[in-house]
């Protein structure tokens, strides 16, 4: 294939991650993929891609990508400032963009302004090409496989997409809201609520909590006064655990996990963030504001189904785009 | 075992049930006989995700889209009843699994201290740690992490209180009433005895995990003390 881009610079962390593994999870594999699935169905949206095709996962940015050859790539989740250098081009994110051999790909990180969101997706045509193990090509950190070489993007590796390069899919914009509202998620209450004090659900959800710097995509570290667990309710014998589960070990302060958590835990679980506020959870960065809100099932099902139709509307709005598109497709490159 | 088992949602697309708070071989046994049979009866095809077994409660997934929860709470209620009424599974044998172990030296590099805490010697920890057949009851923490029990009562130690940032792959540990072998190199917690050479994680392979929830081990000293 040859849509290739070349690290310069890797990063904080920066990873390939598609739609994760989640049925692996009784071998005590961690789901892994997109934090933001919303995120790495756009970038793939953009490029005809499969929704959960694999994409590369950039977090807060500080990296830097040679074009090794000439390609259409297209960015979803959070602006990171990604421009090309030579041209002082911006490359806005919920877009697809031509670049050209040789340039540089500089993603320069969370602009003032633009507060939302801590990771970006970028994706190749028909996603990036690396093999599946497990059933995904996601990396899975702790054990070292899926992904590139089971780690971390570093410099010299070499990222290719799994077709040909399609120039014609350059210049698409995702016509709908790119990353969402943070500072708000929504949760039901969680299967050990009797662990817990009456008021701990009404603590956990009536004040603002910060991301700790120590946040990983294995978890959201919260500070704030610590929440308190009835007598020796701090622990328990460990259960299998999931996504946006908000656990509550013995200090008080709340975890809430994501794509890379452990398959099973022994802390107690106050509440349980909503799938349709699950891209918004992957997007927090540290430091940033977040609050808690009760919603019970039927709340949480009436936001998966608003969430879905807003999503079923902006695939169409870009779908005839594409005619719009077609109009103005232009041979080669 | 007696207490019947509860059903309490998990999230909006899966189900928890916890069959006890305690860990024992029977819950356990329980445990994985309603795996299997939620396996066997709800699938992929209908709504279903791959069930997650712990030592006394079971992860049930579904899509809400495509089951709706109050059908797939009566249908797992009345499996869980099923199960229930069929009593615990008798402990029918899993396949045996013997390890050998290079017990202490660089190996194991908390034995003697381990031994010390105990007031044992670091032959008698050996002796008892290499001188029963564990169950794995389930898999965790990281891939392929088999949590094996129970160690003798004499071995009971809390964790370290600082983890070390990388125990070698193959490290054998204790911790509490619990013993595993470290599957690769990670973070961990837990007392290092000895190590082994045998591979217990493998990705690339038909059966990633070498041991499976039921498996029986053995840890067969082969150097160190003894």
């Amino acid at each position: 294939m040859t849509a290739v881009l070349e690290v310069l610079v890797p990063g904080l962390l920066t990873t390939v991650q598609d739609a994760g593994r989640p049925d692996a999870a009784r071998l005590g594999v961690p789901p892994a993929g997109a934090c933001d699935p919303r995120g790495l169905m756009v970038a793939n949206a953009l490029l005809e891609n499969p929704p959960g095709a694999p994409a590369v996962e950039i977090t807060l940015g500080g990296v830097e990508l040679t074009v090794r050859e000439t390609t259409v790539l297209a960015l979803g989740g959070a602006d990171l400032g990604a421009v090309v250098v030579e041209e002082g081009r911006a490359l806005a994110a919920g877009a697809s963009h031509l670049v050209w051999a040789g340039q540089t790909i500089r993603f320069i990180g969370r602009r003032a302004g633009i507060v939302r969101g801590a990771r970006a997706y970028l994706a190749l045509p028909g996603g990036i090409d690396v093999p599946e193990v497990l059933g995904s090509a996601s990396t899975c950190l702790v054990a070292g496989f899926g992904g590139v070489d089971g780690r971390r993007l570093r410099v010299g590796d070499l990222i290719t997409g799994r077709r040909p390069s399609d120039p014609s899919l350059a210049g698409r914009a995702w016509p709908g809201p790119i990353v969402g509202d943070v500072t708000v998620v929504r949760v039901v209450a969680g299967p050990h609520g009797s662990r817990f004090g009456g008021r701990a659900l009404d603590a956990l959800t009536r004040r603002d909590w910060v991301v700790r710097p120590d946040s990983d995509r294995m978890g959201i570290r919260l500070s704030g006064p610590p929440l308190r667990h009835r007598h020796q309710g701090g622990s328990l014998v460990s259960v299998p655990v999931l996504w946006g589960a908000i656990q509550v070990p013995p200090d008080g302060t709340p975890i809430v996990l994501l794509a890379d958590h452990q398959t099973v835990g022994g802390y107690p679980v106050l509440a349980v963030a909503i799938r349709a506020d699950r891209s918004p959870l992957g997007q927090l960065a540290p430091g940033d504001p977040v609050r808690f809100e009760l919603v019970d099932l039927a709340g949480a099902a009436a936001a998966w189904d608003t969430e879905r139709a807003r999503e079923a509307a902006v695939l169409g709005a870009l779908a005839r785009d594409e005619r719009w598109h077609d109009h103005w497709r232009w041979a080669g490159s | 075992v007696t207490t019947p088992s509860r059903i309490v949602p998990f999230g909006e697309a899966a189900f928890l049930v916890v069959l006890g708070e305690r860990i024992s071989a029977p819950l356990n046994r329980r445990t994985h006989a309603l795996d299997s049979a939620v396996r066997e009866r709800f699938h992929r095809d209908d709504g279903w995700g791959e069930p997650v077994p712990a030592y006394a409660s079971l992860l049930v997934p579904f899509d809400p889209d495509r089951v709706p929860a109050a059908d797939a709470r009566a249908r797992l209620a009345a499996l869980v009843t099923a199960v229930e009424q069929s009593g615990i599974p008798p402990e029918r044998p899993g396949p045996l699994v013997e390890i050998p172990v290079r017990y202490g030296g660089a190996d194991g590099p908390d034995l003697d201290e381990v031994a010390e805490r105990l007031g044992l010697s670091p032959r008698e920890v050996v002796a008892l740690h290499a001188g029963r057949t564990y169950r794995v009851f389930m898999l965790g923490f990281v891939p392929g992490f088999a949590y094996l029990g129970s160690v003798a009562p004499r071995l009971v130690l809390p964790r370290r209180a600082t983890p070390r940032p990388r125990v070698p792959v193959g490290s054998i540990g204790i911790a509490g009433r619990q013993t595993a072998v470290y599957p690769f190199a990670t973070a961990g917690g837990w007392h290092l005895l000895g190590r082994t050479d045998v591979t217990l994680w493998d990705p690339a392979s038909d059966r990633p995990a070498r041991l499976a929830p039921g498996d029986r081990v053995r840890f067969v000293p082969t150097g160190g003390p003894s």
